[in-house]
């Protein structure tokens, strides 16, 4: 027999092997891998198993398992490229997922997306068309093309992309930042073009939409029920149409061709794109919908601003009322005893027995009392903004001030009871801005209380808060009422006459204290000084 | 002899009023409230209301517009410390407003065109 192969032939070295390539010498030092994987393909190999004599059974045994092995191969192979596809698109998938995870832009998923569907290292197709439903337009709008407009700038830039290398993330990157905003530009007029509204129900996009189906065409020139407009634009026949629908709604379609290649669409292909077009129209609607809120957010922060504008023009509006009020209150305050002096001292001027209006004249020095008073108060309220605090005896400053107020208590008929709790520590305040507010709620209850009434002063402390309380036992008022006593200015009668107890709140906020009105269990009501050694100022 | 009833919570101004006022030759009474006021008013008949807006505790509009519906034929003069209340509403109610002076020819001319008018009328 005349062998050819290097199994049997002397003169045929395994180096002489047509199907050992460049990487595969290993194989010339290992027969049975050889064996397995080229031998049987070999031409020298076949030709010496035919030239066994049909005598010899072992022909027909050999024979048997190199058809069974060629056929297992290529079981192999197909399964293998099966996996490589799946792989490919788990890859993507996981990709698409990164980016669904850290993305809300839509432009920034749209680029993956698109990427992907055009680039070697995802599906491979050459142009890829995406078409957004607006329903305010009730219209399919094209919203991106990718892909080269024609053979040169396809060459170029599959040449651009072969030797950069990039990973897939890294061509959706590039394109997100540089290229997204000029391909959108490139193909505008396409993408105008082939909007489509959604009323026209035989459109193959609607169609696809409808049927929730990818529709594969390979005939698109000859085939009626494609719309001519459509491929005369796309300039190929052969395309695929890829609903997107993302929890049952519809957001739009995907078409992908090979525009330049031409090459045929498999079915593995369509498979993978179809699988892949769920998180696609999820991650879609996802980002348009964070988009719209953003919108919606930034609304929000605007209307803020603008309200907070507005509130802002309402404190200083109220600001200013407020100190158009104070301005008046004072104006009236002054008035009335100006009014008086001015009015007497006319009189008496003009008088002419001077002797019988001398009453006119005490009545001049209470109203320059008056002013005095009235001004003495302005003082206070001015003084009150900046408190000078040292340490003080609390209960000195209750003795100090119910001494000082007998005279008035006299007058009106009433008594003071005073009550302290002896050993309190020495606190920091104003004396004489607390001193003012004891005798502003004595004062003011001296107009309350009927003749032969009973105010009661007590003191006390409990750790850090001091409490000065004057109490009676007859008045009882309402929530309006204890508000609007609080409220500065509002009652202008009070300037002059001490019962400014809005400015003694004034006061004991300034000293991180308050003014308590309570109403006792028993009748009548508490006006308690608070001081809380914690929170002085 | 016109009569003239002066409402004032202060008394320095009551007798300001009244005293001036006499001077003139009107009859003069005082109330330094809307309850003296109001019993006065059951008691006598008046020419003129002189009126406070501001009555301690309380308003001499609230007895302004009292006087209004129930003595029509009486003129009334808000007389006040405040300037700003000729912007109220119910300010407009009354015959005159004039703001307090120590000069109270204003005031004095008032009342004359107002008793003048009556008479007119």
């Amino acid at each position: 027999m005349n062998f050819s192969c290097c199994w049997f032939n002397p003169d045929r070295s395994p180096l002489d092997c047509p199907h050992i390539a460049e990487g595969e010498e290993h194989l010339y030092s290992a027969p049975r891998k050889r064996f397995v994987e080229k031998c049987l393909n070999c031409n020298w190999f076949q030709h010496d198993i035919a030239e066994i004599p049909e005598s010899d059974p072992l022909k027909r045994i050999v024979y048997i398992l190199s058809e069974e092995y060629k056929e297992q191969k290529e079981h192999l192979q197909a399964l293998s490229a099966f996996l490589t596809s799946k792989s490919r698109e788990i890859k993507f998938l996981h990709e698409l997922s990164l980016v669904l995870q850290t993305s809300m832009e839509l432009d920034e998923v749209l680029s993956v997306a698109m990427t992907a569907i055009t680039s070697g290292k995802g599906f491979g197709m050459n142009r890829a068309f995406l078409f957004l439903i607006d329903r305010d337009r009730n219209l399919l709008v094209g919203h991106l093309g990718v892909g080269p407009k024609d053979y040169e700038e396809a060459w170029r830039i599959w040449d651009e992309v072969d030797r950069s290398n990039f990973s897939l993330k890294q061509l959706s990157s590039e394109f997100y930042k540089s290229r997204i905003d000029s391909e959108r530009a490139k193909f505008q007029e396409i993408l105008e073009q082939l909007s489509v509204p959604l009323e026209d129900a035989g459109h193959i996009f609607n169609r696809a939409l409808r049927e929730r189906r990818t529709m594969q065409i390979d005939d698109g020139f000859d085939n009626p029920e494609i719309d001519q407009k459509l491929v005369r634009t796309l300039g190929v026949g052969r395309f695929i149409v890829m609903p997107l629908i993302s929890r049952n709604r519809s957001i739009g379609i995907l078409l992908a061709d090979n525009f330049v290649t031409n090459k045929p669409i498999s079915p593995r292909d369509l498979q993978s794109m179809q699988t892949f077009a769920f998180p696609l129209a999820f991650a879609i609607e996802r980002a348009s919908l964070y988009g719209r809120l953003q919108e919606e957010v930034d609304k929000q922060i605007q209307a803020n601003r603008k309200l907070q504008e507005q509130q802002e023009l309402i404190v200083r509006m109220e600001q200013m009322a407020v100190v158009g009020r104070i301005t008046a209150s004072i104006a009236h305050s002054i008035r009335n005893p100006l009014t008086a002096i001015g009015g007497f001292a006319r009189s008496l001027l003009r008088s002419n027995n001077i002797e019988e209006r001398k009453g006119y004249l005490e009545k001049l020095v209470t109203e320059a009392k008056n002013l005095d008073d009235v001004l003495e108060e302005v003082i206070s309220y001015s003084q009150s903004l900046h408190p000078e605090m040292d340490l003080w005896d609390l209960n000195q400053l209750a003795r100090s001030v119910a001494r000082e107020m007998q005279p008035l208590l006299d007058e009106k008929g009433l008594s003071l009871t005073l009550s302290v709790k002896e050993e309190i520590p020495k606190t920091l305040f104003d004396y004489k801005q607390i001193a003012y507010c004891l005798r502003s709620v004595i004062h003011y209850l001296t107009g309350l209380i009927p003749r032969g009434g009973i105010i009661k002063l007590e003191s006390s402390q409990k750790d850090n808060i001091f409490r000065l309380s004057a109490s009676d036992s007859y008045t009882r008022l309402t929530a309006i009422e204890k508000s609007e006593l609080l409220t500065p200015f509002l009652n202008a009668e009070t300037l002059g006459e001490g019962g400014g107890l809005a400015l003694c709140q004034i006061i004991l906020e300034r000293h991180g204290g308050t003014l308590a009105i309570e109403d006792l269990p028993e009748g009548g009501t508490r006006y308690s000084i608070i001081l809380n050694k914690e929170v002085q100022v | 002899m016109s009569r003239i009833l002066i409402v004032d919570d202060e008394a320095s101004i009551r007798l300001l009023y009244s005293q001036e006022l006499a001077d003139e030759g009107y009859k003069v009474d005082t109330a330094a409230n809307i309850a003296e006021a109001l019993d006065l008013l059951t008691k006598n008949s008046y020419d003129i209301a002189l009126l406070d807006i501001k009555l301690k505790n309380e308003s001499g509009l609230d007895l302004l517009q009292k006087l209004v519906k129930e003595q029509s034929e009486m003129a009334i003069i808000l007389s006040t410390a405040f300037s700003c209340y000729k912007d109220d509403f119910s300010a407009w109610l009354a015959d005159s407003y004039v703001v307090k002076s120590s000069d109270m020819q204003e005031l004095k001319d008032e009342i004359k065109r107002l008793l003048a008018r009556k008479i007119a009328a």
